[in-house]
Parts: C-alpha cells; structure tokens; sequence
C-alpha cells in the first residue's frame, strides 16, 4: 500500500506540468487545426480539413516550406563539417589548446538574440564591418538584410557561427577515441593524410556525424529568435520559414486554425526528416 | 618541450587566427560599445576608440532597467532549474526502480516528445497559461517551463548506470525510495546532474520566443525580451548604437562569466552527455 502511494507520487507529481505543457498541448493542437478559432471570441466552428486545404495551397505556405528545406540544408552541412575540421586542427597537442577550443565553443553560449543584434551590426550595408572587408577585398557588397537574394545567407551565416564550436566538441569526443594502433597501421601501408581521413577517421566517426546532422537538422526547423531580431521574415517574405509563419499566423493575425494546421505540418515534417535519417543511417553509418 | 613547441607552430598560428575569427563579433560588439557615435559611423573604419566610453553603459541603463532584466532572467532561470532537475529525477526514479501501468507508454511519449518541436504546443499552452491567468508574469514562464522532456531523458540514462547490488542492499537496510534517491541516486549522478544544470540554466537564460509571447509589461521582461524592445525602438536612431552595444555586452557578460569559471564543465558534460542544443 504504502508502495502504491510513492509510485503514485514520483510519477503523479511531475506528470502534472508534463500533461499540461506537453503532452495535452499537442493533442489540443492538432484538435484546434480543424476549427476556425480567432482566440478573441469564445465561438468557433468545425471546419474539418479546410486550414489544411488553405495552408497547403498558399503561396506563402510553399516559400516558407523552401525556405525551411534550404536554410536547414545550408545550415547543417556547414556547421558538421566545420566543426569536423575544427575538431581535426585543435585535437593534436598545443601551447593553449584548452584555452583555443574554449573560445571556439564561446559563441553556442551566447543568447542568440544579442549575437543577432551585433551581427546585424556588422551586415550593416555602408558602415558594416563585413561589408568593408569584403570592400577591401575588392568583392560585391550586398545590402545583406534588405535584399531578399542574400538575406536568408545572413541569417544562415548567423546559426553557423553560433553552432560550429558545438559540433566541435562532439567531434574532440569522436576522434580521441579512435585508437592510435589504427593510425599506425594505415602509416605501414603508406596512407597520406587524405586516405587515413576517408578511410579511417570518417567511417569511425559516422555515428557522430549522424547524431549531428540529426539534432542540426531538427534544431534548425526551430529557429526563431536570428529571424525574429534581423529580418522578421522579410524582405518579401524571403527569410520567412514554417515556425516563423506559424509565429505570425498564431500571434500577430491570431488565425489560430491556419497556425495550428502548420504546426502539425511542422510535426510530420520532423517525424519525416527523423525517419529519412533513421533510414539513411542503416547504409553509410558503421558502428 | 621547446622543440615540441616549434614543431607545432604553424598549428597553433592558425588555431589561433581561427579563434580570433569565430571570437571576433564578440570582441566587435565590446569595441563598439565603447566607442562614440561618430567613431561608430566613421569610414574608413576605426579599429579602436580614441577615448573608451563607460559612459555608454550609464546612458543604456538610464534609458532601460537592464539590471532589473537580467535579474528577471537569472532569477527565474534558476527556479525552474531547480524544478526540472526535482521532477526529471522523480520520474526517471519511477522509470528505472518501479514498475506499474503505463510505463512503458509514458516512456515512449517522452522519448516522441523530446524530438518534436516545442513550439507546436504554444497555441494550446498560450491558452492554458491565460485560462490560470498567468499571462504577462514571471510565475507563468517558471510554470510552462517547469519539466524538461531532455533532462528525464538524461537522468534516467544516468540512473541506470548505477548497480543494481547498491540500491538493493540500501533497500534491505530499510532506506525509503526517498532516501535512495536523495542520499544514493543524486549524489552518485552528480555530474551529470550539474551539466543539465549549467545546460538548462544557460538555455533559459537566452530563451526569447516563449518569453515574449507570455510578458507584457516592463517590469516582468526578460533580459532577451527586454534588448530586442531596446534593440527595436532605438536602433532607428544611429547615434543610439553605441549604447545597443553596451547594453549587448551588459546581456551576454553574466553568461561568459559563468563560462569562465566553469568552462572545464560545460565541454566535458556537453560531449559526454549528448546535449542538444
């Protein structure tokens, strides 16, 4: 009896704040994407699929869903592969190297809301640092965040930057438990730098990278707050991905219906994209 | 060591032009905020201000609360720390010692949770927090936020490292679940536990999206709610960017600090644990 009442407790308790903000949420979610709720007043109506109908054929819907597809494209290679080379130059001993990869990793620490409020600074068309460097280098000086050709680079360039240092971390982890025998073996038979790096380092370290490109990948369908701070989705609609249409349908034309239609759409894409990489990951990752 | 030293070298030069690189906006932003208007503004670009201006950081604080903000932040950051180590360690008890109905899907609806995105719940849990009439105060962001999905994923990994023999010899000398939790499972998980701390505590920290749809008023912002306000009513005015830098700088010290002086844990528990970020 007395069993009872403490399992009761070390479950009941927490599952309280769980079912509240996660658990019911999600299901009043997908309920809520077949009404044509306004949030102000107290009646709504079934409309079954027609959010569904509205959102999918829109135009915004399908830049927001491109834009989503390319930003996370563009974000999570990027971000692997520069923590890979990161992780290769700091791993070998060095004067200061704790030191090095703790400023490597300083930006992920970072609130990204402040960070995007120096880098808009710094993508500043005249004055901006990035944009006088580039001048001295005698290259293009685009109107970063007013021009919808180069805004969403802006802000991809942003979430590189802020996720790299992490990436590296998994990486330092990865590679140092590679056992050195292997190394030594592939020098016998006279590997180069490149052969050791594709035949050996790559393949051992392909659990990790699947881990990175998976947590990148979902990650980078919740960005939000680079978005908010430097465009607001703009121009034209340009930087404007799901969760931030689905931010504005929600909480600026309180479409509630519409948003909550996309957030399921969200959802499948996650499950999807999870799926896809679970599936992927059979063939190429060697555990 | 010497020879050690220059055989590494060109190493190190480029590991450390490569920090330079990455660490550079940071360094930019504290540059600009000591800097005047005008040096702000100035082609060709000065590296350096001629004099530091301090008073920039004064002038941003005369203009907004940023230390009620930042206070707001740490304060409520550290409650639900607090509560989401309590409530992930009572449920990832439940999970590894008991067995009962439902654990297995309970279980299976944390792990889907963990991987879907948050922001589908904000609709639904926008409306509850209004329903408790918690909206625009601090105990409706500490409430929403009170469980992490992640942290019982982690401490539940955790718990079942620790021997089976232990527990059941605690448990045959008549120690209560309680106990065993508080006095064996915790402590000997403690590193893990102070990861998710400093992780959850750093995530809550630059939380904005959640933040900025629940608070309304001033007194109740958070510092990353507070300096995208700051941020979008004075970053009209150019002479004004001086003082957004400083008040940049003002939100991102208490965090490098922290990182500072627990750098060694952040690095290791990040890797070892598989954080997500």
């Amino acid at each position: 009896m007395k069993k009872r009442l403490t399992i009761a407790l070390f479950v009941g308790i927490p599952l309280i704040p769980l079912l509240t903000f996660w658990f019911i949420p999600m299901i009043v979610s997908v309920w809520l994407s077949s009404t044509d709720w306004d949030y102000i007043s107290p009646d709504f109506s079934y409309v079954m699929l027609d959010n569904y109908k509205q959102v999918l054929t829109s135009s915004d819907f399908h830049q927001a869903l491109w834009n989503t597809v390319f930003f996370g494209f563009w974000t999570v290679l990027p971000t692997v592969a520069l923590g890979l080379g990161l992780a290769l130059i700091v791993r070998k001993q060095m004067v200061g190297q704790t030191f090095f990869k703790g400023l490597l990793f300083t930006p992920w620490i970072t609130p990204m809301v402040a960070v995007s409020i120096v880098w808009s600074w710094i993508y500043e068309p005249t004055i901006g640092l990035f944009n006088q460097i580039l001048g001295f280098l005698h290259l293009p000086q685009p109107q970063w965040l007013t021009d919808p050709e180069y805004a969403m680079w802006a802000i991809i360039i942003v979430t590189i930057w802020k996720n790299a240092g992490w990436a590296m971390l998994f990486y330092l982890d990865a590679l140092s438990k590679i056992p050195d025998e292997l190394y030594q073996v592939g020098d016998l038979e006279g590997a180069n730098a490149w052969h050791r790096l594709r035949h050996i380092t790559l393949p051992l370290i392909s659990p990790t990278t699947l881990f990175l490109v998976v947590l990148s990948a979902i990650d980078s369908i919740q960005a939000y707050d680079q978005i908010q701070v430097m465009t607001q989705g703009g121009p034209a609609g340009s930087t404007r991905t799901l969760l931030y249409l689905y931010y504005q349908l929600a909480f600026e034309q309180f479409n509630m219906g519409e948003a909550t239609a996309v957030a399921t759409l969200i959802v499948l894409l996650t499950a999807l994209l999870a799926f896809i990489l679970f599936f992927v990951s059979k063939r190429w990752v060697h555990y | 060591m010497k020879q050690f030293v220059l055989k590494s070298m060109p190493r190190t030069i480029i590991v450390m032009l490569l920090s330079v690189v990455m660490i550079f906006p940071l360094i930019w932003m504290l540059l600009s905020a000591l800097k005047t208007a005008d040096e702000i503004f100035a082609i060709p670009l000065t590296w350096l201000p001629a004099i530091p201006q301090w008073d920039n950081f004064a002038n941003a604080l005369k203009l907004a609360p940023f230390g009620l903000y930042i206070w707001n932040s740490i304060f409520t950051a550290i409650i639900i720390v607090f509560f989401q180590v309590l409530f992930a360690a009572m449920l990832a008890y439940a999970l590894t010692q008991f067995t009962f109905k439902g654990k297995k899907l309970l279980f299976q609806s944390i792990l889907l949770t963990y991987m879907l995105p948050a922001a589908a719940t904000y609709v639904p849990s926008y409306v509850i927090i209004s329903k408790m009439g918690l909206l625009d105060s601090l105990a409706g962001i500490i409430i929403s936020n009170s469980i992490s999905v992640f942290a019982i994923f982690i401490l539940r990994q955790a718990f079942m490292q620790i021997p089976t023999e232990l527990l059941d010899a605690a448990r045959s000398d008549g120690a209560s679940d309680f106990v065993i939790l508080t006095k064996i499972m915790m402590p000997m998980s403690k590193s893990t536990i102070f990861t998710v701390v400093l992780i959850s505590f750093v995530q809550m920290y630059n939380n904005y999206l959640w933040p900025s749809l629940i608070v309304k008023s001033e007194e109740n912002f958070l510092i990353t709610v507070g300096l995208n306000r700051f941020f979008t009513t004075q970053g009209t005015f150019a002479e004004q960017w001086p003082l957004i830098m400083a008040a940049n700088v003002m939100t991102v010290a208490p965090l490098l600090l922290l990182f500072l002086i627990l750098q060694k844990w952040f690095m290791k528990g990040i890797s070892d644990n598989g954080l997500k970020g």
